[in-house]
């Protein structure tokens, strides 16, 4: 019935594209499709990008903090990229600071940093 | 409170019931503070307020939600949120809101209550604008951002497009593996059939060989018994000739007188000693025929006369007048080419055993012609009305030695050689014989056989050195002043035949030297002055072969004396060559002083140039017998 949010696999990364507006369901899903994703394809980091979401509540913004406690618990590094500066605004001032997720400006630099913690060379920005 | 109602604009109005009703909620925040001029930093803040208290309320019963505008110029946003029964919302999330919008109004009421959000627009908004239509859009049943909408449906489009194929990739994948195991099972399946072939072939191979084996066994012993008959046949042949002989010596008119019971009991005697003999050489016959030797001498026949000869010797054969031979004449046949010989003993065969089998009433002999497969056949039907034979038996009676068992057989002789003899002589000139039978009503043989020889077959005379017919006229020419010879050798280690044999010697030569072996012949000849010899082919010790060869090559004075071979064994037994230096080869049946007297003084002179006529390697069968031999066919 809900949309999935589609997971793509870029070598042991697992990138996880939110291109709408999250529901609540669909946050679940993704959770699970997530945690399986990990699972399966034993990567080690997860790259959710979060530039089309216009609005992060309190329970998708802790749902995003499970999300990343459940992958750290399967062995993987999450960082949430592109967050918009509303909603970071909105979320500070919810009271929640989604501790223990990393975040990155953009796809880039979350790979960036995924790549430092799994002692994997840097790729080379140019 | 009384002052909010008058002021409102516009109020869609929702329900609030699931999570969706929430993200719908939030989405007609943002994009009612969108249309009202707020800040984009406010229209997060105002929709993420309006999602914390959204998704508080909903466990509430009835729950709505209304979007209005209040005041003039400086106007309100104001959405609230209405439910009749349920839990007062919880702090927390009244003070996130709290902390997101400027004010909060929380109103219990009763079980229920509502809680109005309001935001303060900016100056010059557009409060009677088109913002009520887009939020009553965003809440209403089908609501939803079209642009959103559209990306979600391409999401999804693409999302199911990536299942799809995933989905095939899975089927295919599933399907290899089907199509795997079913290969794994064919080539099982292939495995143990090919096992179980193996085995069966191997079992086939045994089987074979096992039929190999017996086949050759079968043959061996059907050999063995062909071997048997004729050397038993053969070897019985000598001393039934003796007696016969003797017999008929005693009975000669030149003998001492016998009383009449003697010349009854001689002639008993001669009588059984004829059948033993005409049975023994059947015997051989049918021997010869299993071995292949007997092989058809074609020749033009005269039907007449054959037919003629079957219905004088064959009427005096039927018991007490009580059965009528009749024997139709070849009327309309053409004359045939064939071996008269065989055709004379299949057609007596027949009505012997239809005489014998008869107690009243008529066997007949008819003679026909049909056209079948472009040739031409006689056909010869041999019918009576005798015991018959019963049905599960007519194929027996075609075994050798097998005789339908009963009170008909008594005071009957017979070998049981007939019919089978008689089939086999008829497929030797390439017919077919056919017998039907009634049981107590008679019996029908039909004889089939073509009026000429098979195309391939030389139909011409018999080569020069063959024997010749044995039916052939009897050599009528009695001696009318046979000279007698002055000393005539007679080499024979069988004293009953020289018994035999000594009268008519007697009556040749003036003096009869007997000698029981062939070792010194030549001296012996040198030494009693022989004028001729008489020599058996089969002795102990040197055999006719051996003294021939030595007669042969002891100068002119002994090699020129007429020698004149006689054995019992069959014309194809003897060894033509070996004998070249013979003047004839005679048959010891039948033996008479006729044909003795015919090639001994026939040619006198002719003995030192070669001979004439038949000549010397001709064998003079035993013709002079009057049909001896074949008159004593009939079982």
């Amino acid at each position: 019935m809900s949309e999935r949010v589609p997971v793509l696999r870029i070598g042991d990364v697992l990138l996880v594209s939110i291109q709408m507006d999250l529901e609540d369901q669909t946050v679940m899903d993704l959770q699970e499709d997530l945690a399986e994703r990990i699972v399966a394809t034993g990567a080690r980091g997860v790259v959710i990008d979060i530039t089309a979401v216009e609005i992060v509540d309190s329970f998708v913004g802790r749902m995003l903090a499970t999300t990343a406690s459940i992958s750290r618990m399967l062995d993987a590094e999450t960082v949430v990229v592109g967050m918009r500066p509303a909603v970071a605004i909105t979320l500070v001032e919810l009271g929640l600071s989604l501790g223990g997720v990393r975040t990155a400006l953009d796809l880039e630099k979350g790979l960036a940093i995924l790549r430092r913690r799994s002692g994997l060379p840097d790729a080379d920005p140019a | 409170m009384s002052d909010v109602a008058p002021d409102m604009r516009w109020r869609p109005v929702a329900a609030l019931a699931t999570e969706q009703d929430v993200f719908l909620l939030r989405r007609g925040g943002l994009v009612a503070a969108e249309a009202l001029g707020l800040e984009r930093q406010d229209q997060v803040r105002l929709a993420t307020a309006l999602s914390e208290l959204g998704r508080d309320r909903l466990e509430c019963t009835a729950v709505t939600t209304a979007f209005s505008v209040r005041g003039g110029a400086a106007a309100t946003l104001v959405v609230t949120l209405r439910w009749q029964d349920g839990p007062p919302p919880s702090p927390e999330s009244l003070a996130s809101a709290a902390r997101l919008v400027p004010r909060i109004r929380h109103v219990p009421a009763g079980q229920g209550g509502s809680i109005a959000v309001e935001q303060d627009l900016p100056a010059g908004a557009d409060p009677h604008g088109a913002w009520a239509d887009r939020v009553r859009a965003m809440l209403g049943p089908t609501a939803g951002d079209t642009l959103s909408a559209g990306m979600r449906a391409q999401t999804h489009d693409l999302i199911a497009a990536l299942e799809d194929v995933r989905a095939q990739r899975e089927e295919l994948h599933l399907l290899n593996q089907e199509l795997e195991e079913t290969n794994q099972g064919v080539l099982a399946l292939y495995n143990e059939l090919s096992q179980e072939l193996e085995e069966t072939n191997s079992g086939v191979v045994a089987l074979y060989a096992e039929l190999e084996d017996k086949t050759r066994r079968l043959q061996e012993v059907s050999e063995a018994k062909t071997r048997f008959w004729a050397t038993v046949s053969h070897e019985l042949r000598s001393p039934i000739n003796s007696v016969i002989g003797l017999a008929r010596l005693l009975l000669a008119p030149g003998s001492r007188p016998l009383d009449a019971d003697q010349r009854q009991q001689v002639s008993l005697i001669a009588g059984s000693g004829s059948t033993l003999l005409a049975l023994v050489d059947e015997l051989l016959d049918v021997a010869k025929a299993e071995s292949g030797q007997l092989r058809p001498q074609q020749a033009p026949v005269d039907l007449g006369v054959l037919l003629g000869q079957l219905q004088g010797t064959m009427r005096p054969s039927s018991p007490g007048g009580r059965v009528r031979l009749s024997v139709a004449g070849p009327a309309g046949v053409p004359e045939p080419v064939t071996d008269e010989v065989m055709l004379t003993r299949i057609l007596r065969n027949l009505l012997s055993n239809a005489l014998k089998f008869t107690e009243a009433g008529e066997v007949s002999l008819d003679v026909g012609t049909e056209s079948a497969g472009g040739r031409e056949w006689m056909l010869f039907t041999v019918r009576d009305t005798g015991v018959g034979i019963p049905h599960d038996q007519q194929e027996r009676v075609f075994e050798e030695f097998y005789q339908v068992q009963g009170p008909h057989q008594r005071g009957r002789s017979g070998t049981g050689l007939g019919l089978p003899y008689a089939r086999r002589l008829t497929e030797l000139l390439g017919g077919t014989l056919a017998l039907t039978s009634e049981p107590g009503r008679g019996t029908t043989v039909v004889v089939r056989l073509p009026v000429r020889p098979e195309p391939e077959a030389p139909a011409g005379p018999a080569p020069a050195d063959g024997p010749v017919p044995a039916a052939e006229p009897a050599g009528a020419g009695p001696a009318d002043g046979p000279r007698p010879l002055g000393v005539l050798l007679c080499v024979d280690d069988d004293p009953a035949f020289r018994a035999v044999v000594r009268p008519v010697l007697e009556r040749l030569a003036d003096r009869v030297v007997e000698l029981d072996r062939a070792t010194g012949i030549a001296e012996a000849v040198r030494r009693e002055g022989a004028d001729a010899v008489l020599l058996d082919l089969q002795m102990p010790g040197t055999d006719g072969y051996a003294a021939a060869r030595e007669l042969a090559g002891a100068g002119p004075e002994v090699g020129g004396v007429p020698l004149v071979v006689v054995t019992a064994a069959p014309d194809d037994a003897v060894d033509r060559d070996r004998l070249a230096h013979a003047r004839a080869v005679l048959r010891k049946g039948g033996l008479t002083y006729e044909r003795l007297a015919e090639v001994l003084l026939g040619g006198p002179s002719g003995a030192g140039t070669g001979p004439t006529g038949t000549g010397r390697t001709g064998t003079e069968q035993a013709g002079g017998g009057a049909g001896g031999r074949g008159g004593k066919e009939a079982q």
